[in-house]
């Protein structure tokens, strides 16, 4: 038995699928690791994810093209992140509250748009919805397990790959970067260096909300082509806490994504064995928990101060 | 790496109004707030019924029979005011003294769980079996949130991390034990056997509040609690300080608080809450453990802690409107073609537009104002001269 899960949890297939399941958590998180950076508590991950499924699966169903459907996930991800910004950064209200509200009536909005719509509660399926195919390399053929792992995905699985890299030295060797986490870490500070505040929690905040996007369109037009209600089921939330464990750095980020990845591809494998799924499904909140602790092992002196 | 330890992520203390305002000010703040949001929600609320083709004013009917118009429809009011007054309350302890729970949900299922399993197996006489199962619930409400308090004080581990972390494993976890270790795992055709444990005894059973309603004693529990953390905060040295350490932390540890105590006793307060209601909840409305029954009550807690501006007298008015807008959206389906689902939405754009930060919009209106009068009253001098 302990060899079967060992064979099934370092197969191929497990890996391959752990780059797919990967790929909305990185979308967003890499979208969204400047607007974290930049200090603005933001939780509105699950709501723009929601949104962005829905309103993709809309335009794919309208003009039987996918890529209408990135682009209407885009623009309503945009939309929201726009909501978000009005309610926190022009009225000043509280973010975690603002950001709890998108989130609980997203659910609603998207499933009576559902009825109204498609005129059905559950699940949206239709062969007028259009996925991404398939991208097939020639010259990967020949590198044997690579081949396996990363040929043969969605375009948007390289466009993210690429991203964490674009991010990374967005992040550290730009002066938007430098100019956001210098905003995160004082934000008074960079106000009288002359840095405009509000304009860059907005650019980092419409990043953060077309790139959400991208990933809630991932979830839906990589290969199902359909809509369920409440699709992400949490992963926003998932999104939102690898950001805060990586510290806003890209790298950071995407290693704790492939963890998420790895573990949800490990409940799909090893549901096969017929294990109990769920303790399975709990590693990558354990191991984070866990994560954190090894981490908070270094800073231990005694009893923590507590500060505001 | 940046330095981001000394940050605190989330700040969610609601902005009070400054001292040094005048009284005519701090009235006219407070009545722009409640106006121009209930307006929008009004306004809101309309829209949405009118854009599904019914009409706003039959919406509202049905909602008034569904939660007053009869002693059953105040039953179900009451019944959907108990929870979310409790989970409200669990978030007001916290929230008071700084500590972001975001973790109610897990606490509450955790809590629910218990009761579920102890109502099953156990079997004492009716009021003790009660107290009995309560109490357990509550303890496990509490020990539930012993790990993120533990981590968060002995190892700076921010815990609105851990505590979110910990809705999922509480979440899988009953799951499992449910269907795998209570079921005995999937049957021959790959189907799970249970998605809730079997119905509690009856000598667990909460008694009804008001005869033949759904109302249980739930509801005077709920209500008790409240009043109880308002006496706590309000007229008790402990209270006082667990305030201080929410409200300004340097003064706190230079008055001779013992800070770090008093944030581990707000942060177990907060949990067994919430164990409390899981527990309630299951003795009193669904006499059984079903998987995610706790879903979103721990977002909706903070929300009505928020709207109640933490403040747990308030609490119970904005619980008891949370319930009638519960038990009248049903009826509203039923008489109206409108989808419940409406009055969710219309209640979270409620929040969105109380959090509102009013009294920054009005000072910045009424400098400009003194600004333009300012700027006249010089023309004229000027011109006069």
């Amino acid at each position: 038995m302990l060899k079967e899960i060992l064979r099934l949890a370092f197969s191929v297939s497990t890996f391959a699928s752990t780059f797919r399941l990967a790929c909305p958590l990185l979308f967003g998180s890499m979208g969204g690791c400047y607007n974290s950076a930049s200090g603005c508590a933001n939780l509105s991950y699950e709501a723009v994810m929601l949104y962005s499924c829905f309103f993709s699966v809309l335009g794919s169903y309208i003009s039987g093209s996918p890529w209408v459907g990135l682009l209407f996930g885009m623009g309503i991800g945009i939309f929201i992140s726009i909501i978000f910004g009005t309610m926190s950064l022009v009225f000043h209200s509280n973010m975690i509250i603002a950001a709890i509200a998108l989130n609980s009536t997203a659910w609603a909005v998207t499933t009576l748009l559902m009825v109204i719509i498609f005129g059905v509660r559950g699940t949206v399926y239709n062969e007028r919805i259009v996925s991404f195919k398939p991208v097939h390399f020639k010259w990967m053929e020949n590198l044997g397990i690579f081949n396996k792992i990363f040929n043969d995905n969605v375009i948007l699985v390289y466009i993210a790959f690429c991203l964490v890299i674009i991010a990374y030295i967005v992040m550290y060797h730009t002066p938007f970067g430098l100019r956001i986490r210098g905003i995160g870490q004082n934000e008074k500070a960079a106000q009288t260096a002359g840095v405009d505040v509000n304009k860059y929690r907005w650019i980092s905040l419409i990043l953060m909300g077309a790139f959400t996007g991208i990933s809630g369109t991932f979830l839906t037009l990589s290969g199902i082509s359909m809509f369920v209600e409440n699709m992400p089921a949490g992963k926003g939330f998932l999104t939102m806490i690898s950001i805060t464990i990586g510290r806003f750095n890209p790298l950071l980020i995407f290693l704790i994504c492939l963890l998420f990845g790895y573990s949800q591809a490990l409940v799909l494998v090893l549901g096969t064995l017929s294990l109990p799924t769920q303790i399975i499904a709990m590693i990558p909140y354990v191991a984070v928990i866990i994560v954190l602790f090894i981490d908070g092992l270094k800073k231990f002196k005694g009893v923590a101060d507590i500060e505001v | 790496m940046p330095n981001n330890e000394k940050r605190k992520l989330f700040n969610f203390f609601p902005k009070k109004l400054s001292a040094d305002l005048e009284k005519k000010d701090k009235r006219n703040i407070l009545i722009f707030k409640y106006t121009t949001s209930l307006i929008l929600f009004v306004v809101a609320g309309a829209l949405l019924v009118w854009m599904q083709d019914e009409s706003p004013i039959e919406a509202v009917k049905g909602i008034w029979k569904g939660s007053f118009g009869s002693l059953t429809a105040f039953g179900n009011t009451l019944r959907w005011a108990a929870p979310s007054i409790l989970t409200g309350a669990a978030a007001i302890v916290a929230f008071k003294a700084g500590v972001n729970n975001l973790g109610i949900e897990g606490q509450v299922a955790i809590g629910g769980f218990v009761a579920g399993i102890l109502g099953v197996f156990f079997e004492f006489p009716p009021v003790v079996h009660i107290l009995f199962i309560l109490i357990c619930a509550t303890l496990s409400g509490l020990l539930w949130s012993v790990i993120p308090a533990i981590l968060r004080l002995f190892f700076k581990v921010d815990e609105f991390i851990t505590t979110m972390m910990m809705n999922y494993v509480a979440n899988y976890l009953t799951q499992y034990l449910v269907q795998q270790v209570l079921a005995g795992g999937l049957d021959n055709w790959g189907y799970v056997n249970m998605a809730s444990t079997p119905t509690i005894n009856g000598s667990a059973y909460l008694p009804d509040f008001i005869p033949d309603t759904t109302a249980t004693l739930a509801v005077p529990v709920a209500f008790l609690i409240s009043f109880a953390i308002a006496f706590l905060y309000r007229y008790t040295v402990e209270g006082y300080e667990l305030k201080q350490v929410g409200e300004n932390l340097k003064f706190a540890k230079a008055g001779g608080v013992k800070v770090v105590q008093q944030y581990l006793i707000i942060f177990l307060l907060s949990g067994a809450i919430a164990g409390l209601c899981g527990g309630i909840e299951v003795l009193g409305t669904y006499h059984k453990f079903n998987n995610g029954f706790a879903a979103n009550m721990g977002w909706e807690g903070i929300s009505i802690a928020r709207i109640a501006e933490l403040n747990p007298v308030g609490l119970i008015f904005v619980g008891f409107i949370w319930g009638v807008l519960k038990a009248g959206s049903m009826q509203m389906e039923r008489m109206v073609g409108v989808n419940r689902l409406t009055v969710q939405i219309v209640e979270y754009m409620f929040v969105l537009f109380i959090s509102i930060d009013y009294e920054g919009i009005y000072m910045r209106h009424k400098d400009r104002k003194n600004k333009k009068a300012y700027l006249e009253s010089h023309k004229e001098a000027s011109n006069n001269a």
